[in-house]
């Protein structure tokens, strides 16, 4: 129970004012349906006797302005409820977002986006009960189930003993019925995944079923599942039938049972015709709360799942935490490796072994190596992505583990030839939602980058909507948005991870200007693999196995007939690495 | 064919469980006419108009009797509920499956599988909702007609003035209902924009964290979270205060009775037991209207679900959805609808005939291992219905197809395989190759262009390029969660020893060994998690294991090492004897056994000759020859 109360007191007890209407709301509604059944015993006893028919009438619509008021009351409270719930959830989802946004690549790794929509969402929608009305449900149906049985005892002691013994047999008669039909559920659930699976599988697989002529096997398939699953279903529909039975039978006994102790007493003259019509009528009611109780302990048995992962997703701590706070320089940056070591595994293969590098501020630096020698490891340490085991990285002097994180990295800035574009305007998309960017700004931006003609054919400008991934771009023009938004941050690092990578020659051509625009007064990484890349460079770094081989100024390593760097240029980088 | 027909013909797919099923409902539906009348019974007997024969305890006895019986019927009508919901929507999902197979292998279905799922998936469960329901409205017509003459019978001038006003309050509030869509499509808007920005939110985390975003995309999130709230109150209110409509009919309808009923009590017309009959079968009443109003707002579900099934079809009849076919149960009659796709739709109307067989589940139960086998004879069947005479020389000419979506694609390709000969197709990426081999073998639609098997034209590139002609690698070959033994053979009886042949000529042997249960293993998304290369592997022991006289493959070595690479070519070229090969590679290994070479630029054929030829002409076969070290270090 700590946890239950733990998340309550969190998200829903701090909206007290919201609570206290919905529970006002509830006591009264409750009190009406207590109430309604006294008026009709009135109007029935009353209709026995003689005299003006008035009070009947006043009776007929007392009960008619009481249904009446109860319907609005009950519209009222689904409406707080649904507030309450939204209003709750909505800021738990926050947090999660916050939460998940806070962790490194490690964990979003390892959990797709796919599957945190289904953590930030989908188990956050399964707790939208538990969040809004659970309590306030619960509470009001036990109370409304209590003040039916303190009613009927006020009746007659023994009606009022007859019908606990009633409830309290019911709730057990239904709970037990349940042990048998919430397995079978379960199972139909996990076949129809099955199916659900099966069939995803050969709708990617078209292509190799279609050629290789085997229809036949998959429809075999098909039918085989289909024959284990009907029985299945069938028992699942029982089951469900055997639920509803079960609540038929237990109210008949019970109606039974009513009308058996209604018909002694009344033989012996303790009740009037109308009160045995409110003892038929308030084991009628009964029903209502003993469903909606079942209802609400099953609702949290489900969110008690979705309570946990959420939990867990909550307490899963990022690898990489904010520094002291040391602040960087403005301006460009210098970057000095100490004796560096990396893997990505606790005991794993060091991905980069030892190494020892310094760049001065200004200056741009031409990393070389072939695929998996550790270049982008080097550019995702440079951003705290990931901390080195051994060894640390300095910029302008200062270890960067002594950085707030959002500091270090308004400071550094990467370019990738990932596509990051994001459902939502060119505005947005460039100034990430940072709204003291203004539209000059990006404007200036977009003109130096050589993107105005593109500008130009967007229908809304800036309000342009661009689709997720970039769909309506080419991918030449979303590598340079992406230039656009270092540009807007004016970091003093700037790393070009296979940056123009996307690009075809013209364009490369084209942003030639740009880039080194971007460089003037920063100091820049270039990660490559072509030559022409790093032609600017003022330093090579070349690495193999996450080992330099080849370190220094470019001019006197590509004079230097004996140096690798000078080799590749002879003969291609790729004959040399390979 | 309109929603109405489809709903008729799915009916009449299995229409005894469904006229079994409707009498079911309806029967149950009208039982609680007769606790009604118990209890009214009960009062007047308590007040002595109407003395019950077997007194209190007979009223008593008679009501738990009436539960019990209502009980055996809600047995009873679940089980042909169960029966009739399963056989309609396998069926449904049978065809639908059975035609996305016949589609051109890779461009199947219309939509992203994800998206095809949920047509598989929540299409035709609200297709079997609403059928299901249509069931339950007819109940309510029965149960109206009893209880009005009931009800009448007492006193018709009560009846009327409460449940016609009542009848008529609760319908319209009903229809509000289903119309009352507005607030719920944008609910719904609000909740995809919020699900999809979650989903923007983590696939670009890296560049949101390296531009240290993440505050103001909270602050965004928040934004639409609570837009999100609005409408879902919005919504949640409009439809909660035309649902406590009918909570609450009941309790005006009960108002009501009084304020009619006191004059009639007092003068002794209207008795204790007439007002609870009244009042017993309001609650029934109103909650059959709403059975109603559920079956007109599933079958507006249907309708839509409907329009989305026919999307899937891409083009095809929608009779296809609803055809009488085998569905996994009983025993198969149909079997011949299983080869009916390259004729087109068949109209065999014997679905009440092989309903009545099918009537009693055990069939299904009892399903020998006979019939099994049967099956599986006519499942290999379907794999071999075209058969053609030995492959002397295949000629394609002017072969086209581009993507509707880009543009590109291939363009006049003209290509030559002789028998025997090993052609290599290459070309950078992007260049057209995997297309070119698409389109060939008919898993893309053909735009323009011929197809000649020994000079005889195919017709039908999609059914004739299946074995025992040709068999197929896919660039991403696709396992399935089944043992490795089933992925291989796809149905085949693999007795032979083709089957250790194959595994041998595809390097797979070793990987066979190692896995803990042989090919007994379990694989694909739900199994044991096979390596890159063994994967590929896999997909080429499922070629070679089938006897074919043209091989074709995409791309077969790109996640292989080096050594692997080598066993699989040497084995190949040794062991496929007269078998014709096409292969997109870039690999040294394959270009330089080539017969002959294809270099494919921008969709069309740029140069062709052998490795020699193309080095001394080609520049940019050049480049790709010298070009491939690099390509092997960034896989």
């Amino acid at each position: 129970m700590g946890h239950y109360r733990e998340m309550l007191g969190r998200y829903v007890f701090t909206q007290r004012r919201l609570l206290i209407w919905l529970a006002v709301l509830l006591l009264v509604s409750i009190a009406l349906q207590l109430v309604n059944p006294q008026v009709i015993r009135y109007f029935i006893d009353t209709a026995q006797g003689e005299g003006s028919l008035n009070a009947l009438y006043y009776a007929a619509a007392i009960f008619i302005g009481f249904s009446l008021i109860q319907q609005v009351i009950s519209v009222c409270a689904a409406y707080y409820s649904e507030n309450l719930g939204w209003t709750t959830t909505n800021r738990l989802r926050a947090d999660l977002v916050e939460h998940c946004l806070s962790l490194d690549m490690t964990f979003h790794k390892s959990n797709t986006s796919g599957t945190l929509i289904e953590r930030v969402d989908g188990d956050v929608n399964a707790l939208a009960n538990f969040f809004s009305s659970f309590m306030i449900h619960l509470l009001g149906n036990i109370l409304l189930m209590l003040g039916i049985l303190l009613l009927l005892f006020r009746e007659n002691i023994w009606i009022g003993a007859a019908m606990s013994l009633f409830v309290v047999g019911a709730v057990f008669a239904i709970q037990w019925i349940r042990k048998f039909t919430v397995p079978v559920w379960t199972k139909w659930r996990a076949q129809n995944a099955e199916l659900y699976g099966f069939i995803g599988e050969h709708l990617e697989g078209t292509e190799d079923t279609r050629a290789n002529g085997a229809a036949g096997y998959v429809m075999n398939r098909f039918y085989d599942l289909s024959r284990r699953m009907l029985p299945v279903r069938i028992r699942a529909f029982m089951g469900f039938g055997m639920m509803w039975s079960t609540t038929i039978f237990v109210f008949a006994l019970g109606n039974a049972a009513a009308f058996l102790v209604c018909a002694w007493l009344w033989k012996r003259g303790e009740l009037t015709i109308g009160s045995v019509y409110l003892v038929f009528y308030y084991t009628e009611l009964l029903a209502k709360p003993i469903e909606k109780i079942r209802t609400q302990l099953e609702d949290l048995q489900k969110a008690d799942a979705s309570l946990i992962r959420v939990r867990d997703l909550l307490s899963t701590k990022p690898q990489i935490t904010d520094g002291p706070g040391a602040p960087l320089p403005a301006g460009p940056l210098s970057v000095q490796f100490n004796g560096l070591t990396f893997s990505y595994e606790a005991d794993g293969e060091p991905t980069l072994r030892h190494l020892d590098l310094s760049l001065k501020p200004g200056q741009t630096l031409g990393l070389l190596g072939r695929t998996g020698s550790g270049k982008s490891t080097l550019a995702r340490l440079l951003l705290r992505f990931y901390d080195p085991q051994e060894g640390s990285i300095e910029l302008s002097g200062v270890d960067i583990r002594d950085c707030k994180l959002h500091e270090l990295r308004s400071g550094v800035a990467m370019v990738t030839q990932n596509i990051e574009i994001m459902e939502g305007t060119v505005r947005d998309n460039l100034s990430l939602f940072d709204e003291e960017i203004n539209d000059a700004e990006i404007l200036s931006v977009l003109k130096e980058l050589g993107l105005e003609e593109w500008f130009a054919s967007l229908p809304d400008g800036l309000d342009t909507v661009l689709a997720s991934g970039g769909g309506s771009l080419s991918a030449g023009e979303a590598q340079l948005l992406a230039f656009a938004r270092v540009f807007l941050s004016d970091p003093g690092l700037v790393i070009l991870d296979e940056a123009s990578s996307r690009l075809d020659p013209l364009t490369e051509n084209r942003i030639e200007a740009a880039i080194s625009r971007l460089l003037e007064e920063r100091t820049c990484i270039m990660i490559a693999h072509r030559l022409s890349t790093v032609q600017r460079a003022d330093q090579i770094l070349i690495l193999e196995n996450g080992q330099i081989v080849e370190n220094g100024p470019r001019a006197e390593l590509a004079r230097d007939p004996q140096s690798r760097f000078s080799r590749m240029l002879a003969v291609g980088l790729e004959e040399v690495l390979a | 064919m309109n929603t109405r027909h489809f709903f008729w013909r799915l009916l009449l797919y299995r229409p005894v469980f469904y006229f079994s099923n409707l009498f079911a409902w309806m029967v149950i539906h009208m039982a609680p006419l007769l606790p009604g009348l118990i209890t009214k019974a009960f009062f007047d007997h308590l007040e002595g108009t109407y003395d019950f024969p077997y007194g209190i305890w007979g009223i008593a006895a008679l009501l738990v009797g009436a539960a019990l019986a209502r009980i055996a019927l809600i047995a009873g009508g679940f089980w042909t509920d169960a029966n009739f919901r399963f056989r309609i929507s396998t069926l449904l999902r049978r065809n639908m499956l059975a035609h996305v197979l016949k589609e051109p292998g890779a461009k199947a279905i219309p939509c992203s599988p994800g998206e095809a799922i949920s047509n598989f998936r929540d299409d035709v469960d609200h297709t079997e909702e609403a059928m299901s329901w249509s069931v339950d409205m007819f109940g309510l017509i029965g149960f109206v007609i009893v209880s009005s003459y009931i009800l009448i019978s007492i006193d018709a001038q009560m009846t009327f003035f409460v449940f016609v006003p009542l009848i008529l309050v609760v319908t319209a509030a009903q229809i509000a209902t289903t119309r009352v869509q507005k607030y719920r499509a944008a609910s719904r808007a609000a909740t995809a924009k919020v699900t999809s920005s979650i989903s923007e939110m983590f696939s670009n985390v890296q560049a949101i964290q390296v531009a240290g975003a993440e505050t103001r995309i909270v602050r965004r999130f928040e934004r639409l979270s609570d837009e999100r709230r609005q409408s879902m109150v919005k919504d949640k209110l409009i439809t909660e205060a035309l649902s406590s409509v009918f909570t609450n009919s009941v309790n005006l309808g009960t108002g009501l009775i009084l304020v009619l009923a006191g004059y009639k009590m007092r003068s002794g017309s209207f008795t204790v037991g007439d007002l609870s009959l009244f009042i017993y079968y309001l609650t029934f009443v109103t909650q059959l209207i709403s059975n109603v109003g559920n079956f007109m707002t599933y079958y507006k579900q249907m309708a839509i679900s409907f329009g989305r099934l026919k999307d899937m079809l891409q083009g095809a009849s929608a009779r296809i959805l609803t055809a009488p076919a085998f569905i996994g149960l009983g025993k198969r009659r149909a079997a011949a609808a299983e080869t009916a796709g390259a004729g087109g739709v068949r109209e065999q109307g014997d679905g009440g005939r092989s309903a009545s067989g099918e009537a009693a589940v055990g069939d299904a139960m009892r399903t020998t291992a006979k019939a099994r086998r049967e099956e599986d004879r006519l499942g290999a069947d379907v794999a071999g219905t075209v058969q053609a005479d030995p492959l002397q020389v295949l000629e394609v000419r002017g072969l086209t197809y581009r993507y509707p979506e880009t543009g590109r694609g291939i363009q006049g390709i003209d290509l030559r395989l002789e028998r025997g000969s090993f052609t290599v197709i290459t070309g950078m990426i992007g260049s057209g190759k995997t297309t070119l081999l698409r389109a060939l073998l008919g898993l893309l639609p053909a735009e323009g262009g011929e197809i000649a098997w020994n000079g005889r034209r195919v017709e039908t590139p999609a059914d004739f390029f299946v074995p025992p002609q040709s068999a197929y690698t896919a660039q991403i070959p696709r396992l399935y969660s089944d043992k490795l033994r089933n992925n291989i053979l796809l149905g085949l009886p693999g007795t032979d020893g083709s089957l250790e042949q194959a595994l041998h000529a595809a390097v797979m042997e070793d990987d066979v060994a190692q896995l803990q249960h042989g090919l007994d293993t379990m694989v694909g998304p739900r199994g044991v998690k096979l390596s890159g290369g063994q994967v590929q592997r896999t997909a080429a022991a499922r070629m070679l294991v089938r006897d074919a006289q043209l091989y074709v493959f995409d791309d077969l070595s790109s996640a292989l090492d080096v050594e692997t690479e080598r066993k699989l070519w040497e084995r190949l070229f040794r062991d496929r004897g007269e078998a014709t090969c096409l292969v997109v590679s870039h690999r040294k290994a394959a270009l330089s056994h080539a017969d002959h070479i294809i270099v494919l630029k921008d969709g069309t054929i740029e140069a062709e000759g052998t490795a020699e030829q193309l080095l001394a002409v080609s520049p940019s076969f050049r480049q790709l020859w010298h070009g491939e070290e690099s390509h092997a270090g960034a896989k």
